[in-house]
Order: structure tokens, then C-alpha cells, then sequence
């Protein structure tokens, strides 16, 4: 079906989400919680886009909004830039810490003096830890509490037996809100301490067991004993077709 | 049971005990175990009667309540030692003067409760049987015409039903105001079966008590509409979501779902008819939210109660991902109505865009506090002073809080609204669920407006930005302002976050959560500018910006301003004007709401 965005006619597939539209037709939609490999969620509410049905026109989250019938779509307006600066805002005052909030909120232009509760704070609850965590299967991270004291933990704030330690979480955050203090031989994420394994090629230390166990259950492959660090499997996986290109 | 059948078929007297939540608390099973043990020593004698305990009757002010038939008597606040005095009345059949219900205005006793005004302006639909039948007894409500509706529905086709109820104009009660019949309409089109049927009874907002009245009072009349429901969009299963504080509800509920299931009305093949239709209760872990319904979904499946965006109706794509009609309790009370009575009747009560009547909770600073059921249209006024009977204590009336803690606060100016769902919208406020709270000149709106918001950031599911974290910026300003650090600059910000609150947020939680503030700022402006401008509030209920002092011209010396302290801050000689200590008093108002002569004033 054809759709119009901000002017531009474009096709759509029926329940395609709108932003993914926008995304691929080039029209840039500034999103915080939305991920490709997870898909939307509606929960930082920066994607915010004017939609036209026939007379009726309303806000809709773009992430979340599957295209059902000819719509036209307006990604800007004043409304809308209002909302995004006080997004942004409200981000900035929960989580003043995070440098990545900070040059959003000199970005869009941001002048509301109000004090933060939490100075050091960097997590902007957008969910995308607990969807990388589910993804890897492990589900030990969610969030939890609710109204204004919601937070992203494991359960009681204890160290997780369902945490494998592949700092998926750490690695998807755009605040940089999760931390991973390492120390020789060893390192901790939410609350648990994991031994490194190091690497039988270059023998640098580069994960944790639980973790490439997970790997290996995912790929359907056995764990054996020596394991290889990405670089150094990438080395082997290229000198293997380098090989078998020998004639 | 057997008991009670041998009684009710006895050509004596009935005698209703209200058994209500509210009348329970106030000792109405004491009144019930009495009773029952003095009728049994009158065995064989002239005083026959039978006793039946009943649902809420409303007036929960003046419970227990005590009514008896064919006499139409009503007692008020029986107590166990009042039931001899009622058994001699029996007997000679005089009614006991001292229990009759006296018009808190006129000081006039009435026989009847049905000739007070707080019932004479009634009309019920939903509640219009309860107080009249026993919950746990089926043959009450068949006796009533209960389960009637179900067969003229099984008699109709699907689309008829539907056709009905689109015909009748019912909208959701539960705060919404979708009409009931489109609800259903696109869930019996959409495809991918199986559909399924809710009924959300997860009543949250403080004060109201509609839906736990009818769930306790006449729980079949709410599995009779779920299931001509369930016939007319195709459904197999139904659930019921209580909240898990309603646990006379859940008993009641239960009982109910057995004597359906024991009579034919639930299962397969209800009535012979090719419906087969089961129903089961599921009770709430005691979130706010999870009166939403996407989030009650989701708190079904297992999952948080949080809500997702609604582009797609439940009635599309509801639980596990199939098509559901998810109703309020008080929108399924009135579905037999109208399938019985035929929507025609039903359209010609309430307003144009409002059809039938609505039930509230009048609370707060109001004479006579319950449960009263008026046709849509019925003015604020009418409603606060003709049934409530006014502000009590002579105290005047200052606003009316309406639709739960996101609702907003309606001025004196407004007491002639006809409420409806779409009356109240345009007053800023909305109908939510039913609730009414009357406010009197004690009530700072600016302390009004942070506590609901309190409230709110509290029960936001905390999911999307801009309620979790609107919501705390708003409260911190409020407590701001009513804390004496308030600016003039605040306003601005209060607007226009609540305009964006409002317009971003992901569930009609966020959405409807800026009302409290933009209503009080749009109506009680100048109580914002006292606090901020003037650094006082003139309710004196904001300590930090209160004084009282005694009017020495107006002040008999009557020492109750004294007496009542308790931080002994009020002085004075018996019959001599007296004074408060500013520095020792701690500004609890127990002096000025207690003052007969209007001598505390706040400066």
C-alpha cells in the first residue's frame, strides 16, 4: 500500500512498523529504546510522529505503529519537537551522567534548569540490556519496581545464576549505564564475578565459561576443549579458505 | 440453603441484611447472627420472618442496614442490641423510631429509605438488584427475572445481539466511554479464533467502589452479560480480573460461577443452544495500572502489568494475541438490561452522546457518603446536594474532584453540568470509573493536585519517559510550590509538561495524569499565585505557608480550640478571647475545623 512521509510517496507492506518504513525510504526518526535486531518497543516515546488518516490526525509511536491503510505522515512539527526537547529533558535529569544524554541535550537545544536527583546516574530505562539479555537467552536482567522508582535489575539486586556474563547488556547500552569492573583474571557484571577463559591461540583472556557454553548450546555445537577468541577464530576461519584455495 | 428455601416460601416477612464490605465492618453479620437466633425462638409464633443477607445498599454511611419486607421498612446503623427492639416491632408492627433514617437536612425520619432523597433521585440499572436478593442464592436473581436475558439472546443470532447493543448507545463504563457494541462488532469479525472475554474488575482508584458493590451484590448479572457476549462474538473462554483486595467479591464470584455451571448457564451447550462457555477468576496483584487493560492482558499471560500501545484494539488482537472484548464490571451489569428490556427503552435514559446511567462513589466532604446509580445528564449539583445531601459542617463547597486520580477537579462554577462522558471532557476532567470526591474550603487544590499526583508516580508502570519521568518532574514541582519554593516560572513549566505528558505518553495512565494539575491550574489559578506570590495558602492546609490566629471580636473563649490542640499552642482564659502561639503551633487545623464561631482564621 502507498503511504506518504513527510511529503515522499512510498510503499508499505500491511503491519510493516512505520519507522522501519521511514528508515528505509531515508527519512531520519531519532529513536533511543529501538533496536533493529529486537524491533520496537514504544518506550522512549522519541519517535513520535504525526499521523493522518483521513480527517483524523494523531500521535503515534512510529516504532510500534504497524502501516494498515493509506496514511500520510508528518515526522516534524512544532508539537512534536516540543515533545522530543522534553523527552530529551526529562532523560537528561534522570540520567545527567551519561555523556551520550548530555550532547543530546545541547543537541536539541535544551535550557530547563531542574535539579537532578541522581548526578552520577547514566541508565535511561530503554530497555535494551533486558532485550539483548532475553535474546541471548539468558533472562537475568529485567526491569523491576514500577511508578517513577522503576529500575533495571535481577532479582533483589542479587548476583544472577542465570547470568552468563556475555556483557550483551553493557555492550547495547547507549548511555554506557552498565558496568563491567575488571580486574586481573577476572571480571563482574551485575553483582557476579566471572572467571576469564583465556584463549588457546593468542592466550589473552577473553570470556567467561557459562558464556561460551551458551555459544556453543546456540550454534548446536559441542564445547570443546580449547577455545578460540573471536580474533584468533577469524585468523584460523581465513588461513582455512586460504588453504582450500591452494589448488 | 435448604434452610433458606423453606423460609423464603413461608408467607412471613423477609428481612434484608446488608452484608456489604461497608456494612460488614460495621458489624452487619453480627446483626445477621442475632436476628437468625431470636427469629428461631419465635418459632410457631406470630413474628414469621426470614432473613437473607444482601449486597451493598449504598448508603454505607448509615450501615448496616437493616430493611424489611412487605412492611418496606429500613433501619439504619442496627447494631446487635437493636435487634430485640426490631423483633417487638415485628410483632406488633410498629417500626422501631429510633433506627428510622433521618434526613440529615430536614431532621425528618422516614419509614422507607426509597422516600429519602438520597434514593428518590436514583435510578438503577446496574445496581438493580443489589440489596434486594442474596448474592450466594442463584434463585434470588432468577426470581428477578436473572437469566432471561440469556435466553432471548440465545433465541437471537450474533449479529442481533450486536445489533442491540450497538442500538442501546451503552459505552464503557470503566472510564473509556468506547461504545460497547463496536467493541464487540470488530472482535466478532476479526478471524483467529479463539475470541475470548474479560471482565476487568480491577477497580484501583482511591475512594470508588462501583464494581466491588456489584460483584459482591449481584455477581450473575455480570456472568450474564459476559455471556450473551460470548454468544454474540463467538468467544469460548472467559476470565474475570479481580482485584486481590476484593475478597467478598472473589467468594461471591465463585459461588455464582458454581451455580451457573450447576444450572446450565456456563459450560457446554448453555441452554441446549451450540454455545459453550466457561469462565474463570483471576485476581490482581494490586497494581493501578492493571486497570488498563492492555496491561490487565499482559497481567493474565503472565507477564508485568505494563501496557502497550494500542494501535491494534484487544478486540483485534487481545489475549495470547487473539480478539477480546474486555468490559468494566458495571458495563456488563447492563447488558441483560438492555437484551431484556430491548435497547430501545435503555437509549431513552441519559443524553444524547451518553446513554443509561452511571453509578459514583460520592465521598469526601459530603453529608451523605455511598453508592448512588443517576441517569446520564443528572447535574453535579443534584447530585452533590439533592442525593448527598451537601457539604457537611457548614462548611462550603469548593470543588468535586471526578474520575479517579487522573481526573480533574470541576469548580462550583461548573455545579450545573449535566455530567456525561463527554460533558466532563470538556470540562477538563473525564467520568473514569465513577468516582466523586466533594472538596470544601479546607482543601488546598495546589496540595489536591500533588497528592494525585503523588499518587500517579506511584502506580505509573514506570514503562515509557514521558509518564515516569514527567510524572516525578511534576510532583517536585508541585511539592515545590506547596513547600513555599515555588515560582512563577514553575506554571509554565507545569503546562507545558503536561501538555507533552499528555500527548506522549503510552497508556491513558500518562495520558489522563496531567488532568489533576491543568484542571486546578485552569480553575484554582489564583490558589497557585497565593502560594507563589503571596507565600500562603488559603485553605491552610500547606504547613510552611500557614498561620492561624484567633479573631479576638469573634472568639466566645468557648476553650474547644484548647482543648483540642496538641501542641498546646492555644491560651486563653475561660470566656476570654485566646490566642495561638505561632511558634509552639504545628498547624494541624484541628483549632479551625473544630471552631464553632468561625473565630480561627488563617492569615
Amino acid at each position: 500500500m502507498k503511504i506518504v512521509i513527510d511529503g515522499i510517496e512510498t510503499a508499505a507492506s500491511p503491519g510493516e512498523m512505520l519507522l522501519e518504513v521511514a528508515r528505509r525510504l531515508g527519512v531520519r526518526i531519532p529513536t533511543l529504546c529501538y533496536h533493529e535486531a529486537f524491533g520496537g518497543q514504544g518506550v522512549c516515546r522519541l519517535c513520535l510522529v504525526e499521523v493522518t488518516a483521513g480527517e483524523v490526525s494523531r500521535l503515534v509511536a512510529s516504532c510500534t505503529y504497524p502501516v494498515t491503510g493509506e496514511i500520510e505522515v508528518r515526522t516534524t512539527t512544532p508539537e512534536i519537537e516540543r515533545i522530543r526537547r522534553h523527552i530529551i529533558m526529562l532523560l537528561h535529569r534522570r540520567a545527567p551522567g551519561s555523556e551520550f544524554i548530555q550532547e543530546l541535550y545541547r543537541e536539541y537545544g535544551c535550557q530547563e534548569n531542574v535539579p537532578a536527583p541522581d548526578p552520577d546516574e547514566r541508565c535511561i530505562m530503554c530497555r535494551l540490556c533486558v532485550n539483548a539479555c532475553e535474546a541471548v537467552g539468558a533472562c537475568a536482567i529485567t526491569a523491576v519496581d514500577r511508578g517513577t522508582d522503576k529500575r533495571i535489575d535481577t532479582p533483589y539486586g542479587e548476583a544472577s545464576p542465570d547470568c552468563i556474563g556475555c556483557c550483551a547488556c553493557a555492550e547495547v547500552c547507549p548511555t554506557k549505564a552498565i558496568g563491567v569492573s575488571r580486574a586481573a583474571g577476572h571480571y563482574t557484571i551485575w553483582n557476579r564475578e566471572f572467571e576469564l577463559e583465556r584463549c588457546a591461540g593468542c592466550g589473552r583472556p577473553f570470556t567467561s565459561r557459562p558464556c561460551q557454553e551458551r555459544i556453543a548450546r546456540l550454534s548446536g555445537q559441542e564445547l570443546s576443549g580449547a577455545q578460540l577468541c573471536p580474533e584468533c577464530r577469524k585468523k584460523q576461519a581465513g588461513s582455512r579458505v586460504a588453504l582450500s584455495m591452494i589448488p | 440453603m435448604s434452610q433458606l428455601a423453606t423460609e423464603n416460601t413461608s408467607n412471613g416477612r423477609t428481612i434484608l441484611v446488608c452484608c456489604g464490605t461497608g456494612c460488614q465492618a460495621s458489624g452487619s453479620l453480627e446483626v445477621l447472627a442475632s436476628l437468625r437466633g431470636l427469629l428461631a425462638g419465635e418459632a410457631g409464633t406470630a413474628v414469621r420472618a426470614s432473613t437473607k443477607s444482601t449486597g451493598c445498599n449504598g448508603l454505607c454511611e448509615k450501615g448496616p442496614l437493616v430493611k424489611i419486607l412487605p412492611d418496606d421498612i429500613t433501619y439504619c446503623q442496627v447494631a446487635a442490641e437493636d435487634v430485640p427492639d426490631i423483633v417487638d416491632g415485628l410483632r406488633d408492627g410498629t417500626p422501631v423510631q429510633r433506627l428510622l433514617y433521618r434526613d440529615p437536612v430536614t431532621r425528618q425520619r422516614y419509614r422507607s429509605h426509597r422516600e429519602t432523597s438520597f434514593y428518590k433521585k436514583q435510578h438503577k440499572i446496574a445496581l438493580r438488584n443489589i440489596g434486594e436478593i442474596d448474592p450466594g442464592d442463584i434463585r434470588d436473581y432468577l426470581d428477578r427475572g436473572g437469566y432471561r436475558a440469556l435466553r432471548t439472546a440465545l433465541s437471537m443470532t450474533p449479529a442481533q445481539v450486536i445489533g442491540e447493543v450497538l442500538a442501546s448507545g451503552l459505552r464503557g463504563r470503566g472510564g473509556g466511554g468506547f461504545p460497547t457494541g463496536r467493541k464487540w462488532q470488530s472482535c466478532a469479525a476479526a478471524d483467529n479464533a479463539p475470541r475470548y472475554v474479560i471482565c476487568n474488575g480491577d477497580e484501583g482508584d482511591p475512594g470508588a467502589f462501583m464494581d466491588r458493590s456489584i460483584m459482591e451484590g449481584d455477581p450473575h448479572t455480570v456472568l450474564e452479560g459476559m455471556i450473551i457476549c460470548a454468544h454474540a462474538v463467538g468467544a469460548s473462554s472467559g476470565f474475570i480480573y479481580v482485584r486481590d483486595e476484593y475478597d467478598l467479591a472473589v467468594v461471591n464470584l465463585h459461588q455464582a460461577i458454581r451455580d451457573a455451571r450447576a444450572a446450565g448457564f456456563l459450560g457446554d451447550r448453555i441452554l441446549g443452544s451450540d454455545l459453550s462457555f466457561d469462565i474463570e477468576i483471576v485476581r490482581g496483584g494490586g497494581a493501578f495500572v492493571c486497570g488498563e487493560e492492555t496491561a490487565l492482558i499482559a497481567s493474565i499471560e503472565g507477564h508485568p502489568g505494563e501496557p502497550r500501545d494500542k494501535y491494534v484494539f484487544p478486540a483485534v488482537k487481545g489475549l495470547w494475541g487473539r480478539p477480546t472484548v474486555i468490559n468494566n464490571v458495571e458495563t456488563w451489569a447492563n447488558v441483560p438490561v438492555i437484551i431484556d428490556g430491548g435497547a430501545a427503552g435503555f437509549a431513552e435514559i441519559g443524553t444524547a452522546g451518553s446513554k443509561g446511567t452511571k453509578v459514583f462513589s460520592l465521598v469526601g466532604k459530603v453529608v451523605s457518603t455511598g453508592l448512588v446509580e443517576v441517569p446520564m445528564g443528572a447535574t453535579l449539583r443534584e447530585i452533590v446536594f439533592d442525593i448527598g445531601g451537601g457539604v457537611p459542617r457548614g462548611r462550603s463547597f469548593k470543588a468535586v474532584q471526578t474520575g479517579g486520580p487522573s481526573g480533574g477537579c470541576i469548580p462550583g462554577s461548573l455545579l450545573d453540568l449535566a455530567v456525561d462522558f463527554d460533558s466532563l471532557a470538556a470540562a477538563g476532567s473525564m467520568m473514569g470509573s465513577g468516582g466523586l470526591i466533594v472538596m470544601d474550603d479546607r482543601t488546598c487544590m495546589v496540595e489536591v493536585a500533588r497528592y494525585y499526583v503523588n499518587f500517579l508516580a506511584g502506580e505509573s508502570c514506570g514503562k515509557c519517559t514521558p509518564c515516569r519521568e514527567g510524572i516525578s518532574l511534576l510532583l517536585e514541582t508541585l511539592t515545590g510550590i506547596t513547600g513555599g519554593r515555588g515560582s512563577i516560572a514553575d506554571l509554565d513549566l507545569l503546562e507545558s509538561l503536561s501538555a507533552t505528558v499528555r500527548a506522549a505518553s503510552l497508556c491513558a495512565l500518562g495520558r489522563t495524569a496531567p488532568n489533576p494539575v491543568l484542571s486546578t491550574l485552569k480553575y484554582f489559578r489564583d490558589e497557585y499565585l497565593a502560594h507563589i506570590c503571596d507565600h500562603r495558602c488559603p485553605a491552610g492546609v500547606c504547613r510552611e505557608l500557614t498561620e492561624f490566629y484567633i479573631d479576638a471580636g469573634l472568639c466566645t473563649g468557648c476553650g474547644l480550640c484548647r482543648r483540642k490542640c496538641p501542641a498546646e499552642a492555644v491560651s486563653g482564659e475561660k470566656k476570654q478571647p485566646h490566642a495561638i502561639d505561632a511558634a509552639r503551633c504545628i498547624r494541624c487545623g484541628e483549632c479551625i475545623n473544630n471552631c464553632r464561631f468561625q473565630a480561627v482564621r488563617i492569615r
